[in-house]
């Protein structure tokens, strides 16, 4: 095992540049997942660390070793890809010790590693079947035992689930975790499901337009996001942004007179954006006004899709609503979950 | 089930089906008929279909006549050894213009198509020249090299192309971080995963040198150096009339080994054009 450092990493392609100096700091043992929309660099990024994209500028670091000139195999990596990558000529087996085949490990030692992992994955039954022969789950197993036969410094795993469908996404989202606890390698895992990254990171790392956004664990990153794209980004449904001014009597949006918390008073008068995320909005008898649009009920929550003033926001209740669009009812936001953003840099601001 | 056809739609269908085959399978047919039945039967008309009389006779003299058997080795080891030059050459070719990027790629692979517009009979003059040069006239070397690095090959190279083009990247990423360089990668994974278009670039291959005419017959001028097509012309009488029964007895013979290896690599030949996006 060993940490990743990412140091003022670059990478540009002819003149387009797609990252950014990006500095990372990958403790060992860590489980770092690299999250953010589609084109924001997070496999581009995963994909130097691996050594299959060149470096445009900066270092990556795996231990003490900059490896930015070591081809992948000299890197001690192993990388699960988004499509399995299994090699459709070999059996499970030969597709797990192929790389301790290919390095002259012994017979022996293949055969016993091999056993180790499938055993690990519930792949012993499996072993001499070809991966056309396997379901989707069973073939991202088989991926990820060719990758921990290995005993590598590093996993890296690039959406290994995207291509599951939603049941066995949250089953193996379970597996890999448990592996990771098992297993205390270094992983760094990409995805751009934000549910993956908040169940699975120790630490998130998000990515925006080849530039990180923000780093820390996922409930900080949740409770304390350090600028708007953040707080968009993490947490489903999105949090709402409510524009207006600070006032001496609350936070002024358009149509509404929204309570802030005791600090926020403080901030001078600027255009602001009002944060709430939709589970801070309780149901009381004398909040805001709200006028309901859509009533959404999901079992476990009712999500009101509403019009507080003139902002539409959602809002996601424990309780059962029954209201009918148009009608109106009466929410309040908890001021301890009021997130302040500047208007024109998108930076927290309390 | 649903769609299953009545009986009188079937029997339309195998009727019109049986009238269409006819063309395809008439000239095999008589090929083989016409082969044991005396030189007179085959010109009788109205012709028979089915020999009145049959005479395998034929088929020994196709060997006394001609040293066939000699015939017939050299066209299949001329066969095998571009079969199997074409084969290597042209997915090695194939594989470097689809996967490694290097400058004026596409430029030269364009060039290399261009070989794909040249007719055969254009270049035979200067072939000739270049082979007498290097003393190669009346050897099979022309057969085996002109093949091997001309346009049959160009064609089996832009199949091995296209099929290694298709191929995921992912599976050469993979095999990179488990530790492979370029050659292996190509015989370790690339290769094995382009059976299909092996199968078809080897029959393809296989056909062309078998039936291949124009360069025996300038290439080659003694009867135990020639080639199974060359060969057949030379069954002819005292005033060089063609002697019809034995000369089909003799095509016949050359035949076999072609269905052989179109029924033992059928399913691989469909399943390559399938690959390739060719059509037969």
């Amino acid at each position: 095992m060993a940490s990743v450092t990412l140091s003022k990493l670059r990478k540009s392609y002819g003149r387009m540049d797609v990252i950014h100096g990006v500095d990372v700091e990958i403790a060992d043992g860590e489980f770092v997942v690299l999250v953010g929309p589609s084109g924001c660099g997070k496999s581009t990024l995963l994909r130097m660390i691996a050594g299959l994209e060149s470096i445009t500028g900066g270092e990556v670091l795996i231990g003490d070793r900059v490896v930015n000139d070591l081809e992948p195999k000299d890197r001690d990596i192993a990388m699960v890809f988004q499509n399995y990558a299994l090699y459709p000529h070999m059996t499970v087996a030969a597709n797990m010790g192929f790389s301790l085949e290919h390095r002259g490990t012994p017979k022996a030692e293949i055969a016993k590693r091999v056993k180790w992992a499938a055993e690990i994955l519930g792949l012993d039954e499996m072993l001499e079947r070809y991966p056309r022969q396997l379901s989707g789950g069973q073939r991202q197993r088989v991926a990820m035992g060719r990758a921990i036969v290995r005993d590598p410094q590093v996993f890296l795993f690039d959406e290994p689930l995207s291509n599951l469908d939603a049941k066995l996404r949250v089953v193996m989202r379970g597996e890999i975790k448990s592996l990771h606890q098992r297993l205390k390698t270094t992983t760094v895992y990409v995805t751009h499901d934000q549910v993956e990254a908040m169940t699975m990171a120790d630490k998130i790392v998000v990515l925006n337009g080849g530039r990180v956004e923000q780093i820390g664990a996922p409930l900080e990153l949740y409770d304390r996001p350090a600028n708007k794209f953040v707080a968009g980004f993490i947490g489903s449904p999105a949090m709402n942004f409510i524009p207006g001014q600070i006032t001496a009597s609350g936070f002024a949006a358009d149509g509404a007179l929204l309570p802030l918390p005791e600090a926020a008073h403080d901030l001078p008068p600027r255009p602001m954006l009002y944060g709430i995320r939709p589970e801070h909005f309780a149901l009381t008898s004398e909040g805001l006004a709200a006028t309901v649009e859509l009533v959404e009920p999901m079992g476990s929550e009712t999500q009101v899709t509403m019009r507080l003033g003139g902002t539409p926001v959602i809002g996601a209740f424990r309780e059962r609503v029954r209201a009918e669009p148009g009608e109106t009812i009466r929410v309040r936001p908890e001021i301890a979950s009021v997130h302040l953003f500047d208007s024109d840099s998108g930076k927290r601001a309390n | 089930m649903r769609g299953e056809l009545s009986p009188g739609a079937k029997v339309a269908i195998y009727g019109l089906m049986s009238v269409l085959l006819i063309p395809f399978v008439f000239p095999t047919w008589w090929m083989i008929t016409s082969s044991v039945k005396p030189i007179s039967d085959i010109f009788a008309f109205p012709p028979d279909l089915i020999p009145r009389r049959v005479d395998f006779s034929t088929y020994a003299k196709v060997f006394e006549l001609q040293p066939f058997a000699r015939q017939y080795w050299n066209s299949a080891y001329i066969a095998a050894v571009v079969t199997a030059g074409t084969m290597l050459f042209s997915s090695m070719a194939g594989y470097a213009f689809a996967r490694i990027r290097f400058p004026f790629a596409n430029a030269l692979f364009m060039v290399v198509l261009l070989g794909l517009l040249i007719p055969s009979e254009v270049t035979i003059v200067p072939l000739f020249q270049m082979f007498l040069a290097w003393d190669m006239i009346n050897t099979h070397w022309p057969l085996i090299l002109v093949p091997i690095f001309g346009a049959p090959s160009v064609f089996a190279t832009f199949v091995m192309r296209q099929f290694f083009i298709a191929l995921p990247a992912e599976l050469e990423e993979a095999a990179r971080v488990d530790g492979l360089g370029r050659f292996k990668i190509f015989w370790t994974i690339a290769l094995p995963l382009a059976r299909p278009a092996l199968a078809a670039v080897g029959i393809f291959t296989f056909l062309h040198s078998w039936n291949l005419y124009l360069e025996p017959i300038v290439f080659l001028s003694s009867p135990e150096m020639f080639t199974l097509p060359q060969a057949l012309t030379q069954y002819t009488d005292a005033y060089g009339g063609a002697m019809w029964n034995i000369q089909l007895a003799a095509a016949t013979l050359t035949a076999v080994p072609v269905l052989i290896v179109f029924i033992i690599a059928q399913k691989q030949f469909v399943e390559g054009l399938a690959h390739t996006g060719l059509k037969g």
